[in-house]
């Protein structure tokens, strides 16, 4: 179980490159507001730096590099200035501006849902939104297998702790929880789940997110 | 009073070679720190290409990266990265956006590699912060030669061979909790690392 800040090891995945693209999202909306974990991440980038050094060298030709000269000089000369352009958010690429508009389904009292795994092909994890309205509560529930949240919007507690915008949760097959949304916003998460949700209360209806 | 108050000095002294040559590739378009570049970080990145199983691609794998380098040297801040350290993620980053592009047929990628993997010191929020980053990597190097040679290993295959921790557990035929443990040991002994910067 990971909570508020995601662990070494799995910063050490991204890192490295390692990551599915989904679960490198979640890390990457972490960072852009945690500071901390940011500075976790220049290290580990820099021991992939130190590792890469260290290993053997295979020679390049200097033919190579003739070809890559021509390559830069056959380019239009206008490429900083695009590379210094800022940025959309991924998020923003993917979710648009307004979340709260999103064709959420309701699913169950409280809890809607959006399922985005279609904006990631060929990626094997589910991703899912989900949305616990202002005030709201999710039925109890535990993981199959281990799914990753991150907080977009709002915040949520549960036994452990409470969980605001751009915390980091990691929950598996031990944690059994029942999620509120605290504060006057409705909260937004976006999780990537490795199974699906198993409930633990009576619901026996198949249901997926908070619930996940 | 002392030279450390007098932080051009200083600072001037802590910069590597190799982050003074990206720097006049980004200032100046220089060719020759750019040559200089690929004769150093050519080799190690074909070598990267090739452990990371793209070895029909690792030529193709240097060049992309070194136009990377050179269209974005411009953004480079030596204060915030290592030469090292941002070409490092610049290959990373190139080797998946590569396995990306193989990986799709039609579907669209709505969002960039560089989306989800950034580059350190790219972040224009990001305040200047002094010389711990360039610390960081002479004090990797000298901590990685106090590491036992197992977690050095599984460290190089997370790294060079782009194998996840479980991918690692079942190579070497040891449980996933010992691969987890001996890099919990050796990010400990970095993290230390990364204190005794911060006083």
């Amino acid at each position: 179980m990971t909570r508020h800040h995601p662990d070494s090891l799995s910063l050490m995945e991204y890192s490295a490159g390692n990551l599915s693209e989904p679960h490198a999202l979640c890390i990457k909306l972490h960072l852009d507001k945690c500071s901390h974990c940011r500075s976790r991440v220049d290290t580990l980038d820099s021991l992939g730096a130190v590792m890469m050094e260290q290993q053997p060298k295979v020679s390049v030709s200097e033919s190579m590099f003739d070809s890559i000269l021509s390559k830069i000089d056959s380019e239009p000369a206008a490429e900083p200035a695009a590379a210094a352009a800022p940025r959309v958010s991924a998020l923003q690429k993917l979710l648009g501006e307004d979340l709260n508009s999103l064709p959420w389904k309701r699913q169950l009292g409280d809890v809607s849902v959006l399922d985005i795994t279609d904006r990631f092909p060929g990626q094997k994890e589910q991703v899912v939104l989900q949305k616990l309205a202002a005030g709201g509560k999710a039925p109890a529930h535990t993981h199959r297998g281990e799914e990753t949240t991150i907080v977009l919007q709002g915040a949520f507690a549960d036994q452990k702790g409470v969980f605001n915008q751009w915390d980091f949760v990691v929950l598996n097959d031990e944690d059994e929880h029942k999620p509120v949304a605290v504060g006057c916003e409705d909260c937004i998460t976006l999780s990537v789940l490795s199974a699906p949700v198993k409930l633990t209360g009576t619901f026996t209806r198949m249901l997926n997110p908070f619930i996940r | 009073m002392t030279t450390l108050d007098q932080k051009p000095a200083s600072s001037e002294g802590r910069k590597d070679q190799w982050s003074q040559m990206l720097q006049k590739v980004g200032k100046n378009q220089d060719r020759e720190a750019y040559h200089a570049l690929f004769e150093h970080f050519g080799p190690q990145i074909k070598y990267y290409a090739m452990a990371n199983g793209l070895a029909s691609h690792a030529e193709e794998l240097v060049q992309e990266v070194f136009v990377s380098i050179w269209r974005r040297s411009c953004l480079y801040d030596w204060r915030k990265a290592a030469a090292s350290t941002w070409i490092f993620t610049i290959a990373r980053n190139q080797r998946i956006d590569m396995l990306r592009k193989m990986q799709r047929t039609s579907a669209e990628m709505p969002v960039e590699t560089e989306d989800l993997w950034q580059i350190p010191g790219e972040n224009e929020n990001e305040p200047v912060t002094s010389l711990h980053r360039l610390m960081s990597e002479r004090r990797i190097r000298e901590s990685l030669s106090h590491l036992p040679e197992e977690q050095i290993t599984v460290i190089a295959k997370v790294y060079m061979e782009n194998k996840s921790h479980q991918m690692v557990a079942d190579e070497l035929d040891i449980p996933l909790g010992t691969v987890k443990s001996r890099v919990r040991l050796a990010l400990n002994k970095l993290k230390v690392i990364l204190q005794d910067q911060n006083v």
